[in-house]
């Protein structure tokens, strides 16, 4: 083993592949979204290099001010919805017999397998008024009768993290199967509930775990695009549908560019307020 | 009166048994150690105690209170784990006060009996320290505050010390002991190491597959082990197989013994420590005048410092004996010579049942 | 129209007419190649790239057209799959630049037909050598303005008014529907202002035709009668699969879709109707068009020609589900197979120029409409 710090070239080649791809697939990208959003739109054609922040001042409004904040909010609301519902789970998950833990990570994998388009067709169905959910509440005596409950807030949100569900349950499960269950044990004998055992001993003491993919689910819900087009109404079309309306529909490429490398930096700067937010509380 | 009472309590996963109808009085303020070897239901034991593992069958009373079916968190009993179970997200001080946090005890009162109890574990001004900052014997110590913290009924420890090295190991077993006597809590540690078992205890129970062989004081279940398992794991000790062949004699390898104590027939073991066999220089031939000598050969002998080994070997059965390096008999190795075994030191104990 | 009629040819009818297709094809092309061009020397072996929007329609006349026009022309077929949106035209414009061509002839849609012309991409069209061009109907012909022939008709469908005939025993007859209070929460109706042509449903049904939309004013007039009608708006769908799938169930009973598809839902038994609104429906079209990079003018017009003919056309209707683009009475077309895809009724033309001039601002204005 090498103890020193590598010197030739031979030495730092075992790095040298991932910053290429970090570079290739990153960077690269980047750099040329950056460099489109201060083209020139030409009108009725394309856009010429150039160096204008026309395409972020047009941005700058209150309208896509509030179209940018609601798909903060709905991002952020789907991680703690698939977070919430998926931290629990796991938790009973990893206490399950080994048989019955790989048929239920089998069953997740299966989910996330299917396509959006899948799951957005499935949802809206199933929330439908002529062969939804409802007519089963109908045929329980629970509703009066059936009701469409699609295109809807509510409906985007089930989707959405119906979604991240298996994702959140995989990022969770390495961290709580290492979690010592003797913790909870040593909260019970110590006079805490089986559920205040949960919420004063687990969740604190995998915080950073639940900070990290509270994270993740959130980034992966701010990149959704199809779904709000599928199961919500115009209303809650979030900033991703638009910057598909302007890259595919309108051919708007520097303003797509300008709106992707600001969704871009305010997700940054949010995942990073959370970080500093974890430390600084860590530190107190 | 009895502070806790074990009614015949069982545990089964499955076909497999842990725990065999264990029935046990334990008085007042006793320090008792669970003993035996690893899959032994020792642990399971203090676990059904703790309210942590559901009894299949049996009871469990303290104060002569019905307390099988109380859950864990409302024994309050206070135990000690394993792995000690310390929350890593928590302070040392913090960890001391979470049973006081559940009780909804003020935060000023929480700090104040957490530097109390870290005073009594000798730990003083470490109650701000995450506990990942301290050393193994430190967050012993936090542990063992912390299931003291509310005042416990009843203090279990699962293998408290076994991550410690040997020295410390050693020490923490008498300061437990003392903070024990002084505290004057019931207690129950469960443990494999015997003379942990032998240096803590009031009352030694020693169990193996699943069943209590023996539950008395460390010098009884020395002295007077109950059965071959007892006398075996406790200590060393040499079993000869023996059959009476008339009142008062058993035939073993080598020759004849005359024992008290025998059943009037039958086969029996017989059970004698090696530091009370004594080995006599000169050839016993069984004449009269050499009480209970059987004729062997010293085979291997060593010097252990504060004492010396010998192994001899009788009629094909091996036999330790340990003497005081002053009383050293002159003997060489491969060289004839006896074994006296004084009736007083023989315990009789039914044969041994192939299992 | 671009990325979604293409869709629509791909996801939406494509399963069906894939089935349709195989019965009529050998008939049919029997007939088109006795016919055969006198005019046209058969001599040399030549190959024209042709690019055709990729998925359903490249494959409709890789089967009924392209085998058939080599037959009979002795020109070999290339054919390229377009990708969606606008992109190919930018390939085309970067293709001419360095002088090369991706395809020669290239159907494209209406507004990237006009971006083309602003950048002189095509090169014209000499009406002399496509003797069948003179049957293409006046509206699906580009020009430039000096009057040179920019692009000519190669396929046109109409989007109209769909309604599930459960939930609408009486068809609707007017585009006034969509605005009518009691159909509230029951529309599904295209999602983007330059797909749904709803601006020029507006302004054909309100306000006396869509030369009211030559202003600002009257577009905003326009907007303005939109935003009345979005609370009877359940669906602004971009997938025309859930709007189908929607309107088939009686889910979304009633909204804007494709005539053609519509017709063939409906033979298959759904309980769907299209019908023709008495302001017409609209007409959405492609245009054939020859980048100017092109080595291969003359095959190009020979086959916008053999396009052009009413046998081609014909087929195209039956076996593709497109409206001639030419005159039907120069069809064979019975009047069931003319109905299946289009109607007598004059159609309402998109203001693709709108489009091209006033895109950033129509489709700003579109979105604060119905997402505010």
């Amino acid at each position: 083993m090498i103890r020193r710090a590598p010197r030739t070239f031979a030495e730092h080649s075992p790095i040298l592949f991932p910053a290429l791809m970090l570079v290739v697939f990153f960077v690269i990208p980047f750099s040329l979204m950056i460099a489109v959003s201060v083209f020139r739109r030409v009108p009725g054609g394309f856009y010429e290099p150039d160096f204008v922040f026309s395409n972020y001042e047009r941005f700058l409004t209150t309208f896509f001010g509030g179209v940018m904040s609601f798909s903060l909010g709905l991002a952020g609301l789907v991680a703690a919805v698939a977070v919430g519902i998926a931290f629990p789970f796991t938790y009973r998950l990893v206490r399950l017999p080994r048989p019955n833990q790989i048929r239920w990570l089998v069953f997740l994998l299966s989910i996330l397998s299917l396509s959006e388009v899948i799951i957005g067709f499935a949802w809206s169905t199933l929330l439908s008024r002529t062969a939804g959910i409802t007519n089963l509440f109908v045929a329980l005596g629970l509703m009066a009768e059936p009701q469409s409950l699609s295109p809807s807030f509510g409906a985007l949100l089930a989707g959405l993290v119906y979604q991240a569900f298996p994702y959140t349950v995989l990022v969770l499960y390495p961290a709580l199967a290492r979690f010592d269950p003797y913790l909870v044990e040593a909260a019970r004998t110590l006079g805490a509930s089986p559920l205040r055992a949960f919420f004063t001993v687990v969740v604190p003491a995998l915080r950073n775990t639940i900070v990290a993919t509270t994270i993740m689910v959130f980034v992966f819900a701010l990149g959704s695009y199809l779904l709000p087009q599928l199961l919500g109404r115009p209303q809650h079309w979030t900033l991703s549908v638009l910057i598909t309306d302007q890259a595919i529909y309108q051919s708007n490429m520097p303003f797509a560019a300008a709106m992707a490398v600001f969704l871009v930096l305010v997700s940054l700067a949010l995942v990073g307020l959370a970080l500093l937010a974890g430390r600084r509380e860590e530190v107190a | 009166m009895s502070a806790l009472v074990l009614d015949g309590l069982t545990k089964r996963y499955g076909s497999t048994v842990a725990v065999h109808g264990a029935s046990l009085r334990i008085p007042h303020g006793q320090f008792v150690c669970l003993l035996g070897p690893s899959g032994c239901g020792k642990t399971t034991l203090l676990r059904m105690i703790a309210g942590l593992e559901e009894p299949s069958g049996g009871r469990l009373l303290i104060d002569d209170r019905d307390i099988t079916d109380t859950p864990a968190h409302t024994r309050e009993f206070g135990m000690v784990f394993q792995s000690l179970a310390l929350f890593p997200h928590l302070t040392a001080g913090e960890n001391i006060a979470y049973p006081l946090r559940i009780r909804g005890v003020s935060r000023a009162d929480q700090r104040r009996r957490a530097e109390e109890l870290l005073e009594l574990v000798r730990l003083p001004g470490v109650a701000d320290r995450p506990v990942s900052k301290l050393s193994g014997g430190q967050r012993q110590r936090v542990a063992i505050a912390r299931a003291l913290a509310l005042s416990p009924k009843l203090f279990l420890l699962d293998e408290p010390l076994s991550a410690l090295d040997a020295k410390l190991r050693e020490a923490m077993q008498i300061e437990l002991k003392q903070l024990q006597r002084r505290l004057g809590i019931t207690t129950i540690v469960v443990t494999h190491d015997q003379r942990e078992a032998m240096t803590m205890a009031d009352l030694v129970v020693v169990m193996s597959q699943g069943r209590i062989h023996q539950a008395a004081s460390p010098m009884e279940v020395y002295r007077q082990p109950a059965d071959a398992f007892v006398a075996d794991f406790i200590g060393l000790t040499n079993l000869l197989d023996g059959q009476v062949v008339q009142p008062g004699t058993v035939q073993v390898p080598g020759g004849a013994l005359s024992l008290p104590n025998l059943p009037p027939s039958g086969r029996v073991l017989l059970s004698i420590r090696p530091e009370e066999v004594i080995v006599h220089p000169t050839s016993g031939d069984g004449s009269n005048g050499s009480l209970n000598r059987l004729p062997g050969t010293l085979s291997f002998m060593r010097d252990l410092g504060s004492s010396v080994e010998f192994r001899i070997d009788v009629a094909g059965k091996e036999i330790i004996a340990l003497s005081r390096p002053q009383d050293r008999p002159p003997v060489e190795p491969g060289g004839a010579l006896s074994v006296e075994l004084p009736p007083g030191s023989c315990v009789v104990l039914p044969p041994m049942v192939a299992s | 129209m671009t990325e979604t009629s293409q869709k629509t040819r791909t996801h939406g009818g494509f399963s069906r007419r894939a089935l349709l297709a195989g019965a009529g094809t050998l008939a049919a092309t029997a007939a088109i190649g006795v016919a055969g061009f006198p005019h046209i020397a058969r001599a040399q072996a030549k190959t024209l790239k042709v690019g055709v929007y990729g998925g359903y329609f490249k494959e409709s006349f890789e089967k009924h057209i392209f085998p058939e026009f080599s037959k009979a022309t002795g020109i070999t077929v290339e054919p390229v799959a377009e990708p969606t949106g606008e992109a190919w035209l930018v390939q085309l414009e970067q293709a001419a630049r360095a002088r090369q061509a991706p395809a020669d002839v290239s159907m494209m849609s209406q507004v990237a037909m006009l971006k083309g012309m602003a950048a002189e991409l095509w090169a014209p069209f000499d009406l002399s050598k496509i003797p069948n061009a003179s049957k293409v109907l006046p509206h699906l012909i580009n020009k430039y303005p000096d009057g040179k022939v920019s692009g000519i008709g190669a396929v046109s469908w109409y989007i109209t008014l769909v309604t599930n005939t459960k939930a609408y025993p009486e068809p609707p007859t007017s585009w006034a529907a969509l605005w009518d209070p009691a159909n509230k929460e029951k529309l599904g109706l295209l999602a983007l202002v330059s797909n749904s042509f709803l601006l020029e449903v507006t302004a054909a049904t309100f306000f006396g035709g869509t030369k009211h939309l030559d202003t600002e004013q009257g577009q905003l007039d326009a907007f303005k009668k939109l935003s009345e009608l979005k609370n009877n708006v359940k669906l602004w769908y971009r997938d025309e699969a859930q709007f189908e799938a929607a309107l088939k169930s009686g889910e979304i009973p009633m909204g804007q879709y494709y005539h053609d598809v519509t017709g063939l839902a409906a033979a298959d038994g759904n309980p769907v109707r299209s019908t023709f609104p008495k302001e017409g429906g609209i007409l959405d079209s492609g245009s054939w068009a020859v980048t100017r990079a092109s080595k291969a003018g003359d095959l190009a017009h020979v086959f916008v020609d053999y396009m052009c003919q009413p046998q081609i056309q014909a087929l195209l209707s039956r076996k593709v589900g497109t409206a001639p683009t030419i005159d039907r009475k120069l069809t064979d077309l019975t009047d069931k197979e003319f109905a299946a895809v289009s109607s007598d009724i004059p159609p309402i033309i998109p203001r693709y120029d709108l489009y091209q001039t006033k895109s950033d601002w129509l489709n700003q204005k579109w979105t604060e409409m119905i997402v505010g």
